[in-house]
């Protein structure tokens, strides 16, 4: 049991770190999407000039702002999910279901990790994006082309925290069934909803 | 055995299973069995695919344009105007509290915000005035489902994402059916008050009180005429629309109404990252779910599955409704949109059905299964900024659950109560 609640308080810790910086880098995103869209409409629509790189560059963030804050939303009861029956039968069933549960989401984000970083480091990841430049000089003359994999890995990096928040999970649910969830911190209460709703 | 991928998911989200996870792992597992592993492969791909769309970012934008709204204190304006206007009448904060949503709805799109924004407001003023809890409680909730209906709309920017349908043409569908949803709990409230004799505000406002009331909340009040106005202007899309509201929000509440804080900002944006992060990896879920059940020839089953019961359009319409209501009351409606819609969209289009009438129908029908419970999200909201008890204010809201059921088949049996706002802007032919 001691060496479980070890893993399970380690992995919390390391999560709780990966994703704090997650959402910092997250919201940072949201500000930029924000920025890169209205600087379209300005160059659209006052100076009749639209920048190619300003939409592709607001996909770009909104992928990763996806990849990064969505892992924290798992982490803290934030997946929708019909609950009534979790509810509805004794705790002891309820933790084995849910630990059930997790490992089918273990298998699907075991898959995509693999897929996600094939795909990123693929012959798709090679090659460059649209528009996406990156100054490699102080005067503007040479640029690097910034490649899709830069793009896709935020996908791969998502399901990577995404499994390693659902591998904390499996060990709270196993440490729980033991008889000793009382030894284990609590995840911050999830005050995310779909508020799109 | 591929087409087991539907009932699969049924079972996995009945145990509980996040929505997310079932719609990849129910077509996962059939696929796998299948020995159809470059499709596993492709359905992980559309996951990615389905997210990096430019017209999905405006979710987060009208999000984020909530958030500011909201945090800058803008419903406190929009509750004097209303008080102004119609506080007057008896169960006038009642009105208040229905007009106040309906004006909020032009901003932010959501319920759960409305319920939060508006209901810690209005519920402890309401109580002091002297009605019950529960009854504030009810028609705060009751009232908060218009945000997803009038424009902007978090559930219509996914369902024209996911059916290929215009965002334009589904906002200006919604506006009636808003409105008259509205319109009918303000009349319930009427006969409520004259029945049980809630209190009315004694003195009606002055003209002049009616038109400062108005200044003061003129620049919120104009952010849905700059949304939609733009987007039926062809000036902006709607992506552009929403980041303009971004804009737009972040200059009243930091330099006009001045009740924004630079230090607010960060946790705005972070909130609104945070619940968009969702949304949008379900809609990308979903449109990987769409590939397979397209490979599956599913819809195609169920389309003669329901077409057996009835070939009357208008009878297959009730079934519909009813079923999209169960369905309302274990699901919230952005992921019901996501699973059903493309699944019994096409149906009911070949059917004869407009396509933005449908649409308009399951987003207003499952929008209600949000005050239904057990799975009642505003219903569980309302609970923790009330203190009451799920189970009192769902009794409590009955009687406008039942009128907003009667609107929802006013929309069904009335094509024309969708299909002319859009219409007059040549959006539906």
């Amino acid at each position: 049991m001691g060496i479980l609640l070890g893993l399970t308080r380690a992995l919390a810790a390391l999560n709780a770190a990966l994703l704090a910086a997650g959402r910092q880098i997250g919201t940072a995103c949201v500000g930029l999407m924000v920025l890169f869209i209205l600087i379209q409409v300005f160059f659209r629509y006052v100076l009749n000039d639209a920048p190619a790189w300003t939409e592709e560059g607001a996909r770009f963030l909104m992928l990763w702002m996806t990849g990064l804050m969505a892992p924290t939303a798992f982490r803290r009861g934030g997946f929708v999910a019909i609950e009534t029956l979790v509810r509805l039968i004794p705790d002891r069933p309820a933790t084995v279901l849910q630990l059930l549960l997790l490992l089918v989401s273990l298998c699907v984000l075991v898959v995509g990790v693999q897929i996600a970083w094939a795909e990123t480091t693929g012959f798709v990841g090679r090659a460059p994006t649209d528009a996406l430049r990156l100054p490699l000089d102080l005067t503007g003359t040479d640029w690097f082309k910034i490649p899709k994999s830069w793009a896709r890995a935020s996908i791969a990096v998502g399901c990577t925290l995404l499994l390693s928040v659902n591998v904390e999970l499996l060990l709270r649910g196993l440490v729980r069934l033991l008889g000793a969830g009382d030894a284990l911190l609590e995840i911050a209460d999830a005050t995310i909803m779909l508020e799109a709703e | 055995m591929l087409s087991l991928f539907l009932p699969l998911f049924l079972v996995f989200l009945l145990l509980g299973l996040p929505v997310f996870f079932g719609l990849i792992a129910a077509p996962g597992i059939l696929l796998w069995l299948n020995g159809q592993e470059r499709d596993i492969v492709l359905l992980y791909r559309n996951i990615y695919n389905g997210m990096d769309s430019f017209p999905l970012m405006a979710i987060p934008f009208f999000m984020l344009a909530g958030e500011v709204m909201n945090r800058s204190n803008i419903t406190h304006r929009l509750v004097e105007f209303s008080q102004a206007m119609i506080g007057h009448f008896r169960g006038g904060l009642a009105h208040v509290n229905v007009l106040s949503s309906i004006l909020f709805a032009g901003l932010s799109g959501s319920a759960v915000a409305d319920v939060s924004a508006l209901g810690s407001m209005l519920i402890p003023a309401m109580e002091a005035q002297g009605y019950t809890r529960k009854f504030a409680a009810a028609i705060t909730a009751s009232s908060s489902i218009i945000g997803p209906i009038i424009p902007p709309s978090g559930i219509m920017i996914i369902y024209a994402y996911v059916m290929g349908e215009s965002v334009a043409a589904l906002f200006l569908a919604g506006i009636v059916p808003g409105i008259l949803i509205g319109v009918s709990l303000m009349l319930v409230v009427r006969v409520l008050a004259n029945r049980y004799d809630l209190p009315a505000k004694t003195r009606r406002a002055t003209w002049g009180e009616r038109g400062h009331a108005s200044l003061k909340a003129i620049w919120p009040l104009l952010t849905p005429v700059i949304i939609l106005g733009g987007i039926l202007g062809g000036v902006f899309t709607p992506t552009e629309a929403a980041a303009i509201a971004v804009g737009y929000s972040l200059v009243i509440g930091l330099f006009v109404m001045r009740t924004l804080k630079w230090s607010d900002l960060p946790d705005v944006m972070l909130r609104s990252g945070m619940t968009s992060a969702v949304v949008l990896l379900l809609v990308g879920a979903a449109m990987a779910f769409k590939t397979v059940a397209s490979l599956s020839h599913t819809p195609e089953l169920l389309a003669s599955i329901i077409l057996g019961l009835s070939d009357n359009p208008l009878i297959l319409l009730f079934l519909i409704n009813i079923l999209l209501f169960i369905v309302g009351m274990f699901l919230d409606a952005g992921p019901a949109i996501i699973i059903l819609g493309p699944i019994l969209g096409p149906i009911f289009t070949s059917l004869g059905v407009d396509s933005v009438h449908f649409a308009i129908i399951m987003a207003v029908n499952l929008t209600v299964g949000l005050l239904t419970p057990p799975m009642g999200l505003v219903l569980f909201v309302t609970s923790s900024v009330s203190g009451l008890r799920v189970e009192t204010i769902a009794r409590a809201t009955l009687p406008f659950l039942a009128v907003e059921v009667l609107v929802i088949f006013l929309i069904t049996y009335i094509p024309a109560l969708t299909l002319t706002v859009p219409r007059l802007f040549g959006f539906v032919h």
